[in-house]
């Protein structure tokens, strides 16, 4: 695997990492909102 | 936002990354790969603009109509996100810039626009930081960050245009055309879109936790 398949790869694990946080971050907002 | 529509926003930024490297084809008179990188650089470049933007109306309506701290709060996270994506842009910049011109960086008129921009909206958050009242620095901030209306355009559209640039030509060019591949263009305007849903996603959340934060802080004074 070398090239673009690889920086695809990276990028599409790099992506997925921010969208997981970004997911987790607006459940915990929903959350303390909630508890307010 | 509601949870289907982010993970159609996952499907379509990965989408996006899959097509940016196996179905656009390669740029003329760039070396290698490098081209690649303008489907990441471009839209990060306007999705900071589109951020300066937000947070520009949104403190013109704080100034003008009802003195919200959402409002405040909601321009302050548009400059922290808009000068996140600047730097990122910067970087990627760069980085082609090293590929391309052997150097990171030359002092080109775009390098050049968008420090001045990072430092304008940089003194935003400086501002922020120094002004304890809260009112007095919901006022005063939302007067900054109104007059970037003015200046992020310039910034971003008119200096880079007044000198000569190695800059490789924007999108749409001097006589108003698009001259594009169009399957690179394709690639871009969905990167474009994406990022810029990506940002308001982002956004939403910051003035969300930032207004938690301020009540916090109230409670705890």
């Amino acid at each position: 695997m070398g090239g673009p398949t690889w920086v695809t790869a990276v990028n599409l694990v790099i992506w997925t990492g921010i969208f997981l946080y970004l997911l987790r971050l607006e459940r915990r907002v929903n959350d303390l909102e909630r508890e307010r | 936002m509601k949870r289907p529509l982010l993970w159609l926003l996952w499907g379509w930024m990965a989408t996006v990354i899959v097509a940016a490297f196996h179905w656009a084809p390669l740029a003329e008179g760039f070396l290698g790969q490098s081209s690649r990188i303008l489907f990441f650089h471009v839209p990060m470049a306007w999705v900071s603009f589109v951020a300066f933007m937000v947070a520009g109306v949104r403190s013109l309506a704080y100034l003008a109509g009802r003195r919200t701290e959402r409002r405040d709060q909601a321009a302050a996270a548009a400059i922290e996100i808009g000068l996140l994506f600047a730097l990122l842009a910067t970087v990627t910049g760069a980085i082609w810039a090293r590929i391309m011109w052997n150097s990171w960086w030359n002092w080109d008129p775009r390098q050049a626009s968008i420090v001045v921009a990072l430092l304008f909206y940089a003194a935003y958050l400086a501002l922020r930081a120094a002004v304890a009242d809260r009112e007095a620095r919901g006022r005063l901030c939302a007067a900054y960050a109104t007059l970037g209306l003015v200046v992020a355009p310039f910034f971003y559209f008119v200096l880079p245009r007044l000198g000569f640039t190695l800059h490789p030509e924007a999108v749409i060019n001097a006589q108003g055309k698009v001259e594009v591949e169009p399957r690179m263009l394709v690639v871009l305007l969905a990167s474009s879109a994406g990022f810029t849903a990506l940002f308001f996603w982002m956004h939403q959340l910051r003035t969300r936790l930032a207004l938690r934060e301020a009540r916090l802080l109230e409670g705890s004074d």
